[in-house]
């Protein structure tokens, strides 16, 4: 991470709960680069805001815009937002760009042809990618008798690309030393829709393993062959009802099912899903790519993640919104809101009942510093 | 049935020299031979299988085979080919009904057992909610349906309103109206049959597309899924009615035309009452099928967790769109989310029974009152 | 006849709710022309958008719905082979076979499961469905995977086309099976009288006047439920694992052919604006394939009906007197045959 704390946020005081709770949120150690004397983001939410805010898209996001539509609006009365898990990621750019909504969820930032046209729908400005929601991808499995498998990242490579077939193949044995497999064939369980959880988890295999991982990654599922379910919740619960049975998902819905510790880079430490192991995973991983003034779209590089206190398959997901709004109103609002989730306490409530991993205190910053020019 | 029946009349031919052959009951098998063949077959499979390795499904399949065959060997033996036929053909459309009747059933029973916990007062009459507590951060989820019924029942209602009127004047006009060969009549009859394959998502682009065209962007509304839902609902009118007029006899229009009634009335008196129960469930036919729909109405109405009883304007929930999320998209209690689900479902089917009675009650009010 | 006002009036509001009819439709029609065509006019194999996601590896827009199509045909036409014959049984005992009382309570149960929307037999298909066919999945695979139908790696999940059939094979049950059953009710009282005075039984009966006076109403009816299996799409995106490609396998997970609307469903949230003109251009198709369907059913009709050889002409056969002469009839055949001929009012 590139990012200089050197911006100075607005001191709003918050209600003492709140501050206190956003506090616990960035005292969250992070070993690598984070200077620990750190003064969180803090935002206070006006309680006079009144409006409709109309939004959508990325359904990673879903039970964390659950979340901060709660406690926005228990901190605003009069607002009522509206975000619509239901539309994709596509489904809400394409609805932000045609100026049905006033921002939307993203799971992969926008793309040329969509920064041009951003322009078109919010001026000279175009649009803004900020960083917003942070998860990882789980390895979950149903194996009769193995309750903490360990997975290498060319095991898993591997094994999506349906070239293990069997659970007791040396790969996977060799992983789990001391631990009896089975003889059972492997059900690779996969997305059959479209997904930012696809996108995320097949770029970790391109850029860890591209000799083993030869498909294109991107939203579909590229390898044919295996099982492919509808949704999250799909995946989750034919792995569940199934016997050796392997599938990927949003760790934040994985429910009970049991997940694979994965090991970190070529190192030979497996580690299993925890919130700081994603946020540092994603400062180890991210590079700043901004496509315009504000923007805060990253690159992960998935390969860079080596150190073993990170969880090597972070998920990101971005909102995006226009620096120009053609309506004041709406500008106001969606600033609020957007203000709210992208500070300490906003991410606090999205790991508290979303299960996300709180992002890290410098992009909170560049944050505030990109929200500034909305208007 | 006489005695002789009741005796083990399996080869009534045989020249057993039992009480006086009854020429009227010889030659036919006992009236409980389908029982008996039944129970016969299932054991006789039961056993065999018992020896070679047991499972429900082969021994039910096999069963109804030897079933089928015995009882058509048997019936042609003692009776004739006509009645084997006659018996087989029977036993065949009762298996078809039993054999429909276990998914049925057991979808029914999935939706009350799973959904009926769910309906407790709170979950009907409020909307569903979100309560934050600012001191733990913790956000606790409600369950409510409010918005969901209401939203159900705004958006099918004008669907329904604008369809069913539009599709019966145009099943009229097909059938009571326009001359076969005319370009109209085949050009009507041409796009409602491309029209009954429609992919539901499709029409919800549609009507999304339209209201962009005339309101501007933020054109969610409960009306656009409602313009969406009726693109879907007039073929099935159009096409089931317009099936139930043709058959109304042509001998019943041409009475009353010889009588000197006009056409109009001819048609409102005769023609439309002869056909309502077939209408009407042509209709509910078409009700059904949209109020299910969930693609069409998060399209053209998005998505919303609040109440909004405007069709006009903003987003609007409804019952499918409820159970659909609750399982696509759980939030972290994951069976509080699915549970949800199928309370909603439960709703649903429950509307559309409530629906259904209230159109047989229709029905019966405008039907011929020869027929009651 | 002269026409008087309310004549006129009548008409007019009929002809115009055609017409009404006709612009929507065509409005719908050319709105899927307009939106499908930047993709079926790209060039697949260079355009960025077109080479990821759900689009990539295809080297066309035919080569991308052409397995579309064949899986949309395939999939419905192994539900219709499930489900029709078994609907219009139902249809047939409600009608003909079941007393009259219990007729009623069955022909509201059928009729009530028309109103279970698509997404709860989706849901019922993953927990009920797909674990009670897997045995039978395995089995068929062991004995019978010589025949290509149940070939390949059997499925340890169930997410088959078998399962997806079965589940739009229910779905479609009530809808064949309501019309049908109307349909059957409405055949003259005076024909199957005449034929059961004749000696015939009741199959017989059934087969000369009850089934060719119904032919065509059970085949449009059996279109209708056609039509909403090639246009289902929630049950079968939860059930069936899909693969886009030509595949005549019933019982795998990984190669299963896919159909266009769950597809599209599927693939949809998250395609980019050309892919969603692709997957609109394969919406596109699926009107052709109605249309298709359609064109080959009514063909079938008008020629295998001979009382009904174009299905405009006013059917000549049907001399039912009244209402009244059929109650009587039917009464005085002792209450065997269902009453209410015209009406289906079996309640």
């Amino acid at each position: 991470m590139k990012f200089k704390n050197a911006a100075v946020v607005g001191a709003v005081a918050l209600t003492a709960a709140l501050a206190l709770a956003g506090c616990s949120a960035t005292s969250t150690p992070s070993a690598s680069t984070t200077p620990t004397a750190d003064a969180g983001v803090t935002y206070k939410v006006d309680p006079t805001l009144t409006g409709t805010l109309t939004a959508g898209g990325s359904s990673a996001q879903a039970n964390a815009q659950t979340a901060w539509t709660a406690a926005f609006k228990a901190q605003a009365t009069g607002v009522t937002i509206n975000y619509d898990k239901s539309q994709g990621s596509g489904g809400g750019v394409t609805n932000w760009l045609a100026g049905s909504y006033d921002f939307a969820g993203t799971d992969s930032s926008l793309n040329p042809t969509q920064v041009t046209s951003a322009q078109t729908t919010c001026g000279a400005g175009g649009g803004l990618d900020i960083p917003a929601y942070l998860s990882g991808v789980a390895i979950i499995y149903n194996l009769a008798g193995v309750s903490n498998l360990k997975l290498s990242s060319a095991t898993i490579a591997s094994i999506f690309e349906l070239k293990i077939t069997t659970w007791n193949d040396p790969a996977i044995a060799a992983d789990n030393a001391g631990v009896t497999l089975p003889a059972t064939p492997i059900t690779v369980v996969t997305r059959s829709d479209g997904s930012g959880t696809t996108a995320n988890f097949t770029k970790y295999l391109k850029d860890t393993q591209p000799s083993i991982f030869t498909q294109a990654n991107g939203t579909a599922w590229p390898v044919p062959g295996t099982s492919g379910q509808q949704g999250g919740a799909g995946v989750v619960n034919t792995v569940t009802a199934g016997a050796g049975t392997i599938g990927y998902a949003d760790n934040s819905s994985i429910g009970s099912v049991t997940a694979a510790q994965v090991q970190v880079g070529t190192s030979k430490k497996f580690v299993a899903y925890s919130q700081t192991g994603a946020t540092n995973a994603f400062e180890a991983a991210a590079t700043a790519a901004p496509t315009g003034t504000g923007d805060l779209s990253e690159t992960l590089d998935y390969s860079k993640i080596t150190n073993t206190d990170s969880y090597p398959i972070p998920l990101l997901s971005y909102v995006v919104a226009c620096t120009t709004f053609k309506d004041a109103a709406q500008a106001k609002l969606t600033k609020a809101y957007l203000s709210f989730i992208l500070s300490d306490v906003g991410q606090k409530v999205a790991s508290v009942n979303a299960g996300s991993a709180p992002l890290p205190t410098s992009i909170l910053k560049e944050a505030v510093k990109s929200l500034a020019l909305i208007k | 049935m006489t005695a002789i029946v009741g005796s083990k009349a399996s080869t009534p031919r045989s020249g057993n020299p039992g009480p006086i052959p009854n020429s009227l009951t010889t030659g036919q098998l006992p009236k409980l031979v389908e029982l008996y063949v039944g129970v016969g077959a299932l054991l006789v499979v039961g056993g065999v299988m018992l020896l070679l390795g047991f499972n429900v499904g082969g021994w039910i399949f096999l069963s109804i085979i030897l079933y089928l065959v015995a009882l058509g060997v048997l019936s042609s033996i003692a009776e004739n080919r006509r009645k084997a036929t006659d018996r087989v053909v029977r036993s065949l459309v009762v298996i078809a009904f039993l054999l429909a009747l276990a998914p049925l059933v057991s979808t029914l029973i999935t939706v009350i057992y799973k959904g009926i916990g769910e309906l407790t007062p709170d979950f009907i009459t409020k909307t569903g909610g979100a309560a934050f507590d600012p001191a733990t951060l913790k956000v606790t989820i409600t369950a409510g349906a409010l918005q969901a019924i209401l939203g159900t029942l705004i958006i099918t209602g004008i669907a329904a309103l604008m369809s069913i009127p539009i599709g019966i004047l145009t099943s009229i006009y097909l059938v009571e109206y326009a001359k076969p060969s005319s370009w109209m009549a085949r050009a009507v009859t041409f796009l409602v049959d491309v029209m009954t394959g429609i992919p539901s998502i499709v029409a919800g682009l549609f009507a999304f597309s339209l209201f962009t065209i005339i309101v501007g962007p933020k054109a969610f509304s409960g009306f656009s899924a409602s313009v969406a839902l009726s693109v879907l609902m007039i073929p099935i009118v159009v096409r089931s009615c317009e099936e139930m007029l043709r058959l109304v006899p042509h001998d019943l229009r041409e009475a009353s035309f010889a009588l000197g009634v006009s056409r109009f009335s001819t048609i409102v008196k005769i023609v439309l009452p002869t056909a309502i129960a077939g209408i009407i469930t042509g209709v509910m036919l078409a009700i059904a099928r949209v109020i299910g729909e969930t693609a069409p109405i998060f399209v053209a109405a998005s998505f919303t967790d609040n109440l909004n009883v405007n069709p006009f304007f903003g987003p609007m929930q409804t019952l499918p769109v409820l159970a659909y999320t609750g399982y696509k998209f759980p939030g972290q209690d994951i069976a509080a989310s699915v549970a949800s689900s199928w309370g909603a479902a439960l709703l649903l089917v429950i509307i559309v029974v409530i629906l259904n009675i209230i159109a047989r009650i229709v029905a019966r009010a405008f039907a011929p009152k020869g027929a009651r | 006849m002269k026409a008087r006002p309310a004549d006129r009036i009548f008409f007019g509001f009929s002809f115009g709710s055609a017409a009404l009819i006709m612009v929507i439709l065509a409005a719908v029609a050319l709105f899927l022309i307009i939106r499908a065509m930047p993709a079926i006019v790209a060039n697949w194999q260079t355009n960025s958008l077109l080479t990821t996601g759900p689009t990539a590896g295809f080297s066309s827009f035919w080569a991308y719905v052409g397995p579309l199509l064949f899986g949309t045909l395939w999939v419905s036409l192994i539900a219709l082979i499930i489900g029709a014959p078994i609907a219009i049984g139902i249809a047939l005992f409600i009608s003909h076979y079941a007393p009259r009382r219990l007729a009623g309570i069955l022909g509201y149960l059928v009729d009530l499961l028309a109103a279970v929307p698509s997404i709860v037999f989706g849901l019922w298909g993953i927990i009920v469905i797909r674990p009670l066919l897997l045995p039978l999945t395995q089995w068929l695979n062991d004995h019978l995977g010589f025949i290509p139908l149940f070939a390949g790696q059997a499925s340890n999940t169930g997410s088959t086309i078998l399962a997806g059939s079965v589940v739009l094979a229910v779905m479609i049950l009530p809808i064949i099976s309501s019309i049908s059953r109307e349909i059957f009710l409405q055949t003259p009282r005076l024909h199957e009288e005449a034929a059961l005075a004749l000696g015939a039984t009741r199959w017989e009966m059934i087969r000369m006047a009850v089934l060719p006076y119904a032919r065509s109403g059970v085949v449009s009816a059996t279109l209708l439920g056609l039509g909403r299996a090639l246009g289902e799409t929630m049950a079968i995106a939860l059930i069936i694992s899909p693969s886009i490609g030509v595949s005549f396998k019933i019982l795998t997970d990984g190669s299963n052919a896919q159909t266009i609307a769950a597809n599209l469903a599927l693939n949809f949230p998250e395609s980019n604006d050309l892919q969603r003109s692709a997957l609109i251009g394969s919406g596109l198709m699926l009107f052709v394939v109605s249309l298709a369907v359609n064109f080959i059913a009514r063909w079938i009709v008008s020629r295998s009906t001979p009382g009904r050889p174009k299905r405009q002409r006013k059917d000549g056969r049907s001399a039912v007197p009244s209402n009244a002469t059929s109650r009587v009839d039917a009464v005085a055949l002792g209450g065997a045959s269902v009453s209410g001929a015209l009406e289906g009012e079996y309640e």
